[in-house]
């Protein structure tokens, strides 16, 4: 997901609903002051599950940036509870996990929860922004199953072993690379797709 | 037979970042970074004050496998890290993922090492010392990562 830091390319959060859940001062402090950075302007500051739940019912959502609430992992918790309760399009809407430590018992429900990343702490801006723009890139396809629902976790567009299954079975085409990933989101032409 | 269902949403987030105005990526990391700076005293007070409560719930852990005991101290580095980063002092987020990893570790195979705890808390302090040179950091670091991964599930 490389983007080049010096960068003079623009984006623009400034009208985003950015949902912020970390129960933690200094914790929601860091998210805040990254993302305001970032320009996003339209914050909404959780500190419990109770708080995303009712932001996430009542207001229209853009971004989801939640914290896994370790040790409890009652961010993973809410982060299910938006993919199957939250009316659209709350229930597509992006979610970036934030975790400063996954616990083993925690591995499964944080891959399972419906988030579209994971971010670990300590967070710096480059890596959020870098983030925010690869979740932000449409086409990302959606999947409901017994056990699953969320985002597509599959990265690449290769076919399974062996082939033969449907095509719209497959993974939707990704670009060559993060940094293409993050030049498409922000309106540039990716480098791959340059005339010669 | 389970069933399986594929959905295309659109995300409005794509087209607000597309919207006029806004930000140069070079301009919106050095304003994020500007903004982080006046939290390193807050980031400082906090990770000093949750050192105070380890030291102390390390005090009270017990002399057999304390499953409680430990959580707490998982829960106190767990809070920590993140902050470290900002207030200048990264290897502390270091020192308290290996602590966690340890603690994790732990508990989850049953067993029990107080003194491989006791290790980590005082690293955390030395770890918090200003001016701490780079090249004694490292081979703390390296000692804690060699502690913790002792216990990993093999």
């Amino acid at each position: 997901m490389a983007l080049d830091p010096a960068s003079r390319a623009r984006f623009n959060l400034e009208r985003a609903a950015i949902l912020l859940l970390d129960d933690t001062p200094v914790g929601m402090s860091i998210l805040v002051q990254i993302v305001t950075g970032l320009g996003a302007k339209q914050l909404y500051r959780c500190t419990t599950v109770e708080q995303a739940q009712e932001v996430a019912v009542s207001q229209q959502i853009d971004l989801a940036i939640v914290d896994s609430l370790s040790p409890s992992g009652g961010g993973y918790d809410f982060i299910k509870w938006m993919r199957h309760n939250a009316a659209e399009p709350n229930c597509y809407t992006p979610v970036l996990v934030t975790t400063a430590h996954t616990p083993a018992s925690d591995v499964t429900r944080a891959r399972d929860c419906g988030g579209h990343i994971l971010i670990k702490k300590p967070i710096a801006p480059m890596v959020m922004l870098e983030r925010i723009i690869w979740v932000s890139k449409e086409g990302r396809t959606f999947l409901y199953s017994d056990g699953y629902v969320g985002p597509d976790r599959r990265f690449r567009d290769e076919p399974p072993p062996g082939g033969g299954r449907r095509r719209e079975d497959r993974a939707p085409a990704t670009p060559n690379s993060d940094e293409e990933i993050a030049l498409g989101a922000l309106g540039s032409k990716p480098k791959a797709l340059k005339a010669s | 037979m389970s069933s399986v269902r594929f959905v295309f949403p659109k995300h409005r987030l794509a087209e607000l970042l597309r919207e006029p105005g806004g930000l140069a990526v070079a301009e919106a990391l050095d304003r994020a970074q500007a903004n982080l700076e006046t939290l390193k005293p807050t980031c400082r007070a906090e990770l000093m004050a949750l050192l105070e409560l380890a030291e102390v719930a390390y005090g009270r852990l017990g002399q057999s496998f304390d499953d409680a005991g430990m959580a707490e101290l998982y829960t106190l580095a767990a809070h920590g890290i993140g902050a470290g980063a900002v207030c200048g002092a990264p290897a502390v987020d270091e020192g308290l993922s290996s602590l966690c990893d340890l603690v994790d570790h732990l508990r989850t195979r049953r067993v029990y090492d107080r003194e491989a705890i006791g290790v980590n808390i005082r690293a955390w302090r030395l770890l918090m010392t200003p001016g701490l040179p780079a090249e004694g950091i490292a081979p703390v670091l390296a000692g804690l990562r060699k502690v913790s991964k002792r216990y990993a599930p093999t």
